[in-house]
């Protein structure tokens, strides 16, 4: 089964840039510009992985994870994108339940690599 | 209780006193207002402009990693060019904004323990490559034993980052640049570290040892200059230098290097 992603951010350039790197490199991709958005994609489709921008306009990207239905399935590997990998914003995105933090922008191959490491240790859904 | 009477030329003072002292209320109130909203429009700013810079690097970076083919070597050299002036552009943004919250008095310190040799090392391995494409000689010195710090280490790598950085800079190809740690000064209870950023390189006039300090100083215009940054790069320094209750200074004289200085009082963990 090809790997899910959802990347939510919202500037469309990302989304565009992220979104080439994870589909030539075999994964399928939805795409969320808000935390309301990507909740739905989380009901609706389940993802294997979830790229969570941390600021979305004027709202808070962590605010995302009381969305995350422990009930349902296998949860999604979430993984906080960021400008700044401080140990402030660090702390905070662990303590939210995130497996990672990623200082933005991402070296592709390394992005390809970790995703590719993430969802060794588990069956994709 | 003591009264004390006032006749009405006192009172009259008093009270002129009472209402300049409102008035300075204020205006400090809003002066600090002021200096959040102007940050916090910064940071807005800084963040738009990261935002499509991350997706034009990420572009390059997929061209020139050959996910989508591979390149020519001239057309990799091309991309890299793009990759390069938009990650420099990137560290530019940081520091406006990093600078912004210092004037403001936003910067807070996330202290953890950590040992100087390992921020030096990281620094270090950072500028592995740009030492070795200048054939520069880096040597480190770090006195056995020196005590875990309890500081906030990004800043601390930032501040030798920086400073190394400037040391690679400003010395001609074939040179030596150097970092040295030792114990500053010590008693029973308490220790400062001295820790020092040498290099043999153009050297800084002694009257414009205080202007590198300052924000935006240009102290050489020279075309022989190779050095690309904000001007912020030492005020931000000696900020997050001053945040650890330690100083920064130079010591150096046109033509005979530099030697950057600074302190860092050793507090422990809680």
């Amino acid at each position: 089964m090809v790997p899910h992603i959802l990347l939510v951010e919202d500037n469309a350039f990302v989304i565009g840039a992220l979104r080439l790197l994870l589909e030539e490199t075999g994964h399928r991709v939805s795409d969320a510009r808000s935390v309301a958005a990507a909740a739905r994609v989380l009901l609706d489709d389940p993802p294997d992985v979830v790229l969570l921008d941390l600021t979305l306009g004027n709202e808070d990207g962590l605010t995302l994870m009381s969305s995350i239905d422990v009930g349902r399935g296998p949860l999604p590997i979430v993984v906080a994108l960021t400008g700044h990998d401080d140990v402030a914003t660090v702390e905070r995105c662990t303590a939210a339940g995130c497996r990672a933090v990623l200082v933005k922008p991402i070296a592709p191959l390394k992005l390809k690599g970790q995703i590719a490491e993430w969802l060794g240790g588990r069956v994709v859904a | 209780m003591t009264r004390v009477y006032m006749d009405d030329t006192s009172a009259e003072r008093l009270n002129s006193l009472q209402e300049q002292n409102l008035e300075l209320s204020r205006l400090i109130a809003e002066l600090r207002n002021e200096a959040a909203l102007r940050t916090q429009f910064l940071s807005n700013i800084s963040h738009d402009l990261r935002t499509p810079l991350t997706a034009i690097i990420t572009h390059g970076e997929i061209l020139r990693d050959g996910i989508l083919g591979e390149l020519t070597s001239r057309q990799k050299e091309s991309v890299s060019g793009i990759i390069g002036g938009g990650r420099q552009l990137l560290e530019m943004i940081g520091e406006i904004l990093t600078y912004a919250r210092g004037a403001a008095h936003q910067l807070t310190l996330a202290r953890t323990e950590f040992s100087i040799e390992s921020a030096v090392e990281q620094v270090c391995a950072l500028n592995e490559s740009l030492i070795a494409k200048k054939k520069l000689d880096l040597a480190v010195a770090i006195e056995p034993d020196l005590p875990v710090l309890y500081a906030d280490r990004d800043k601390i790598a930032h501040i030798l980052g920086n400073l190394l950085g400037n040391a690679i800079d400003f010395t001609l190809p074939g040179g030596r640049v150097w970092i040295r740690c030792s114990r500053a000064a010590s008693t029973e209870r308490s220790h400062v570290l001295l820790i020092e950023v040498g290099d043999t390189g153009i050297g800084i006039a002694p009257e414009h040892h205080e202007l590198v300090f300052r924000e935006f100083a240009q102290v050489d215009a020279s075309a022989s200059r190779q050095h690309h940054g904000t001007g912020l790069g030492l005020a931000i320094a000696r900020k997050f230098v001053e945040l650890h209750d330690g100083r920064l200074w130079v010591e150096s004289a046109l033509g005979t290097g530099s030697r950057f200085f600074f302190t860092l009082p050793v507090r422990s963990a809680p």
